[in-house]
Order: structure tokens, then sequence, then C-alpha cells
């Protein structure tokens, strides 16, 4: 069991947002509007979970509002002082050579994406130089009621620094859940952030993270096949049981965050949340093979979905997606679902966790378990909120913060609480997939959360 | 070695053992009175009492429970010594304990109960018990049970938990070889050739028939020279589980923790007994008449 429990709310808040407060309302206001459908509805029918000073019911958010980008990005600019002007005209110019936007839907929102992103780059570039400075994150990954560990965490803070072109706090994280043996997560953990950034080197300047992305688990699909391929293989249990590494995989499921985007990119049944306002936003839909469309891919392809305890693939594997698991292609495969959002003021947390979590924990209960954390860390620590400011950012930069490491225990102990013990497996054991993972991601200063999931599916199964 | 040897061996360890549980039934009662005690105290105490008295109340009360806990081990480990003495007797005996039920039995590892078992049985009470005061942890209010558990302890039980499975593996397999030499050529020839006899009708000269019954007397004395070994290591691997596991916890956490592995234990063994009582009432010892379980 793993996970990562990732804070993107700031802690220096107060300051800024008061007087950021009218203009990034209304621009969460007009994202709001803007939302595709089904995000409106879920946030109107979501009663918040706490009735802080700055919590507005839901309904409230999706009101009419006039749009005038104009005027709000101005506005903003008119708060800040030359510095940080300057900074949010080079942060622009950066999110503008960014996201290529595709399909109508997107396109619309393109225009209001820009001030809003604006207001909320202006928040974030006062916390940048305290808070800001490094991602907080907290993980945990323990084996639970399983005998093996096949999962593995990726953290990746500043991955691409040194790319001119990506922006500098750009982080990756990564959870990776195993079937069959842990040698394909272990390899994605290794090496999936490295050919995300390689990909990310030669990419135009302007990055399409869409096809980044599938361009990069495409890269590491064909790495694990390799991989089985020469026998060099590490010490891993497989290999006394089966000849070729065929039979093994991972589900895997990487966040991207940059300054003003999560990039959520998902293969098999792990999940990604974002708790936003209390509200939880699932960022990914879990490849499950009974899901409709794919499982049309999966009889269009010339497979079938058999139920043994519960659909499984050809009767074997109970994902759609995965990386590796090459005896299962072409019906299981390893191109991800992207989702791209733009970090708003009201982002909280980043989830990343695989199926042992979500099978037990509804993405709500997850999202109010961090934010009770977050909030009753705030509490007990003293009046000024912001930690010892870390001068030797490089040494503190993988360290995780103890707010996140603390709400990615609980969800932990709430997954191990209410998991019960799995009954004897049938042939099939290894893959059978019921570990824990959980990543979560942590206050990273205010996020900007704007809709624009690229995909239109439905995602709300959990809702 | 003896082969089958020590009938009032197994008497006594069966009586010690009977005593044993007795023992260990009071002493349940006593760790249950105690976390009883402290559980409503903490609950009185707290708000009022001052700091450095809170203090001394933890300094004695973590004193009273660390005696209580070291009692605990000792009461493992005269366990543990008894059962290898016997061993040493008739290590068979140990192999198929006629002081349990067949419950018992049924989830033996080696004679006795599976190291990695320690982490499930942590695993389940610290789930109930943390979900138990759930909104109290979410509050940043520390429970001290073992619902509780820190981030520390829970990477620490992970790790153990890992180590323990492994080390379970390790021997696991050993056993798997030990067990493997049933069917090795030295056994496999001598079966044969003593079937032979025994076809052929001849009667075995004394000295003949000496010679293969020692014969015999060795082949399986080494065999059971192992079954000691994987016997000793077995145990050792489940009272090292257990005396990790116990420091890695807080003392109100390992009292927690003992309650719960007792409870278990002498349950168990109740519902076993009970079993096989029916069941012999029923004249079928193998359990197909039962009920579902």
């Amino acid at each position: 069991m793993a996970g990562i429990c990732c804070g993107v709310v700031g802690e220096s808040e107060p300051a800024v947002a008061t007087a950021v407060e009218q203009s990034s309302r209304a621009s969460r206001r007009r994202r709001l509007e803007h939302r595709p459908f089904k995000f409106v509805a879920d946030m109107a029918v979501r009663p918040p979970l706490e009735n802080g000073p700055n919590k507005r019911p839901k309904l409230d958010l999706c009101s009419q509002f006039p749009l005038d980008n104009e005027n709000s990005s101005s506005s903003n600019s008119n708060i800040k002082n030359d510095n940080n002007t300057v900074r949010v005209e080079n942060r622009e110019a950066k999110r503008k050579s960014g996201v290529v936007w595709d399909g109508d839907r997107i396109r619309n929102e393109g225009t209001v994406t820009d001030s809003k992103m604006k207001s909320v780059q202006v928040e974030g570039a006062e916390e940048g130089d305290s808070v800001q400075e490094r991602p907080k994150f907290g993980f945990t990954s323990v084996c639970g009621r399983r005998r093996d560990m096949e999962d593995a965490v990726s953290i990746h803070t500043s991955f691409c620094y040194q790319i001119p072109k990506i922006p500098a706090k750009t982080h990756f994280f990564g959870v990776f859940d195993g079937h069959g043996c842990s040698h394909v997560a272990m390899k994605c953990k290794d090496r999936l952030h490295e050919i995300v950034k390689a990909e990310l080197e030669n990419s135009d300047d302007v990055v399409e993270w869409e096809q980044t992305m599938e361009r990069s688990f495409d890269r590491m699909d064909k790495e694990v096949q390799d991989c089985s391929a020469d026998t060099t293989v590490s010490n891993c249990r497989c290999e006394l049981q089966t000849p070729q590494c065929d039979a093994v995989g991972s589900t895997a499921v990487v966040a991207v965050v940059t300054p003003d985007k999560i990039i959520v990119s998902n293969c098999g049944d792990s999940r990604a949340i974002l708790c936003r306002n209390g509200v939880a936003v699932q960022l990914s839909d879990d490849h499950k093979p009974d899901r409709p469309d794919e499982l049309i891919r999966i009889q269009a392809a010339g497979g079938r979905v058999i139920y043994w305890d519960g659909p499984r693939v050809l009767g074997v594997l109970a994902m759609s997606r995965a990386i590796g698991d090459n005896y299962l292609k072409p019906y299981v495969i390893s191109e991800p679902e992207v989702t791209v959002v733009d970090r708003t003021g009201e982002d909280e947390c980043l989830i990343l966790a695989s199926d042992g979590l979500w099978d037990v924990v509804s993405n709500e209960t997850a999202c109010s378990v961090v934010r009770s954390c977050f909030r009753s860390q705030r509490s007990l620590s003293s009046p000024s909120p912001s930690p010892p400011p870390g001068n030797d950012v490089a040494a503190r930069r993988d360290s995780s913060d103890k707010a996140c490491l603390d709400a990615s225990i609980l969800l932990t102990k709430l997954a191990l609480a209410r998991q019960k013990t799995f009954p004897l497996s049938k042939a099939r054991s290894t893959l059978l997939k019921n570990r824990i993972r959980i990543i979560g991601l942590s206050p990273l200063g205010d996020f900007a959360l704007h809709c624009i999931s690229g995909n239109p599916r439905s995602r709300a199964l959990d809702f | 070695m003896k082969i089958g040897g020590g009938t009032d061996n197994i008497e006594s360890f069966n009586n010690f053992f009977q005593c044993w549980l007795v023992e260990q039934d009071q002493f349940l009662n006593e760790l249950l009175d105690v976390s009883k005690h402290y559980e409503t105290n903490n609950n009185n105490n707290t708000p009022t009492t001052g700091s450095t008295s809170i203090g001394d109340h933890q300094v004695s009360k973590d004193q009273v429970l660390r005696s209580l806990i070291d009692k605990a081990i000792d009461h493992y480990e005269k366990y543990y010594r008894a059962k290898s003495r016997s061993a040493k007797e008739d290590v068979l005996a140990m192999f198929s304990p006629c002081w349990m039920s067949k419950l018992e039995e049924a989830f033996l590892w080696i004679g006795g109960w599976r190291p990695s078992m320690a982490f499930h049985l942590l695993y389940s009470k610290s789930g109930s018990q943390f979900e138990a005061r759930l909104s109290e942890l979410l509050r940043g209010i520390s429970t001290g049970d073992l619902g509780d558990l820190s981030p520390n302890q829970v990477v620490r039980v992970d790790e153990l938990q890992m180590k323990t499975i492994r080390e379970e593996r390790q021997v696991t397999e050993k056993m798997a070889k030990l067990q493997e030499t049933v069917g090795d050529s030295s056994m496999v020839e001598l079966s044969h050739k003593v079937t032979e006899l025994i076809r052929s009708g001849d009667r075995m000269s004394e000295e003949e028939d000496e010679d293969e019954d020692e014969q015999v007397e060795s082949n399986l004395a080494s065999k059971e020279e192992g079954f000691g070994e994987m016997l000793d290591e077995a145990d050792d691997l489940r009272l090292r589980t257990l005396i990790e596991v116990i420091s890695i916890l807080k003392p109100m956490q390992a009292v927690h923790f003992l309650i719960a592995a007792w409870e278990l234990h002498l349950r168990v063994h109740d519902w076993g007994k009970k079993r096989d009582a029916r069941n012999q009432n029923h004249g079928g010892g193998d359990g197909v008449n039962l009920p579902q379980s």
C-alpha cells in the first residue's frame, strides 16, 4: 500500500487572498460557468464540508457573472507591485506558450483561462518566494494485508529545472500499482519521470501535454517490453514463477504539477483526485474492463471481458489499461487518459492512490480526512502559520511535509481499517489487485483549477 | 533422539499448557483492568490536572504498563522454553499437538502460529480502534491506542512485516525441502527393501531384523532432527516477531496488542474445543457433519 498526499494550498493565504479575493472570486465564477456540465452539476449538489468565512455554498459559485477578462486581469495587476507584475507577465508568456487547447469546448474557455490564470498566478507569485518554494507532499507506502509489495511511488520535485521552456517549479508525482510482480512498477518509478523529461526536452516550445504524456507512456511501455525480453531482470519474485515476465504489469497515475497547471495522466485503476474548496474533483477515470467505452474498445480489438471475481480482460486482468502485460495486448493498452486542469486558489490538495484506497474510501471521505488533518495541524501549530523558512531548499526539497505525511498516514490507516482480508484467491491470485497506494500532494501554494478535462467522459462514477 | 519417545513428556507438556492457558486468562483480565483503569483516568484527568502531575502520572503509568508487558513477554518465553524442552524428547508431537483443538491445528504453521499473522492482528485491532475514534484523530487529538500509530510507527511496522514475511518464506522453503526428503532415494530404497522382505515371507533373522530397524531408525532420526531445527527456527521467528512488534508500540498500545492477541488465542481455543466436542458427539471425527463455519 502506498500513496502520496500533496497539499496544494498556500499557507500564507490570508495576506494575499484578501487583496485578490474579489478578482479570484470573479474568475472562479467564470471558470465554473464554463466547466463542462458534469462538473457544474457535481459542484452544485455537493454541500461544502466546512463553513469557514471564505467558504461559500457551491450553488453560489455557479451564479451568473459577467465575463470581463480585461477587468479582472487589470485589477489583479493593479494590486501587485512592479516586481510581481513583471513576474506575472513572464509567467503569462510562459503559460501562453504552454498548453494548446483542442476541441471547441476547451477553446471556448481559452480566453477565460487567460485572465483567471493571471490572478491565480499573482497569488502564487506572492507566495513564490516563501511558501511555494518547495512543494509539500507526504506519501505512505505499506504492504498492508498483502504478502507482497508490488507498488511504487515516485516523487521528483523540479524535475525539469534544466529545461528553459518548462517552469522550474514543475513537479512529478507518480503512483504505480504493480501486478504479477513489482518489477514493472519499479521500472516506472525509476524511468517514467526521465522519459517525460526527455519528451519535454524534445517537444516544441508549445508543450502539448496530452501528447507528451501519451508518448511518454508509450515509451515506458516499450522499455518494459524490452526489459522483459532481456533476462537481466533484477531478483524479483516472478523470475521464479514465470520464465517470461510477460504477465506482469502496473497501473500508472502520474500528476505533473506546474505553477499553473496539474496534468494528470492515468493508465489503469489507480486514481487522482483534487480537493478543491472541500469538494473532491476526480481527475482520472478508472480503467475498468466493464467501463462501457473500454468494453467496446476491448471487444473491437477482439478481446473479451469475462466475469470471474469481477470483470476481467480475458477473465484475467481486472483493469483495462496498464503498462506491461504484454500477453494481454492489444486488449490491454498502455495509452493514458490525460486531464489538464488549471490551478486555482481554492485547490487544497491532490491525492493520488491505488485502488487499495479507493475501493474502501470514497473521494469525498479522502478529501475531508485530508482537510481535517490540515486544519488540525494549522490549529496546533504556532500563530505564525508559515513553517520555519527553508533556506536550504535543496536539502529540504525532497523531504516531505508533516501535514501531508500525517494526512497520507491517516488515509492509509483508514484504508487498512476498512480493508478486509482477501479470501484465498483462485488460480490468478497474482493478478488480483488489492494493494493500497496513496499519493497525496500538499500545499504548493494556491492552485488554480479550472476545468478542462480533455476527456469528455463522465467521471462522475463516485459522485 | 527416540522415535515417539515419552508419552510422559507429552503428558507433562499438556499439563503445562493447560496451566499456561489459565495463567494467560488471568493475565488477560489483569491487562483489561489496567487498560480500562487508565482509559477512565485519562478521561477524567486530562483537562484539569497540571502539566507536571500529568508528566508524573505518565511516567508511573508507563512504568506500570512496561512491567506488565515484560511479564507478558516472560509468559511467552516460558512457553517456548517448555516447548523446546519437550520437543527434544518428541518433536513429532509438536507437529500434531494434542493439547490444541483441530481448529487451532488447521491454522498451524510449523507447529505454531504464523508469524505474519501478527501484523494482521495488529492491523485489525488498530483498524477498529482507529475507526472508533476517527473524529478525535482527525482533530489531531491523540488517543494513545493502536488507532493512533504515528507515521514512524506505521513505517516501522511495515518494514518489520516485510522482513518477517521474508524470513517466514525462507523457513517455509526450508520446510519444503525437508518435507520433500520423505521421497529421497534412501527412503524409497529402504521402503522397497523392507516391503520385499515382508513379501518374500522369509523370516528374517534377528540380526537382519535389527539391521533393518537400525537403518530405519537412523534415517528417520535425521529427518526428525531436521524437524526439530525447523521448529526451533519457527518458534524463534514467532517470539522475535512478537517482541519486535511490541518494541515498536508505546506501552499502552502494546497492552492493547497483547489483549487482542490473547483474546483471540483463548477464544479460538474455546471455539475449537467446543467444535471438537460436538464433533465427537456426532460420532464423526472428520468434521464432515459440521455445519458450515
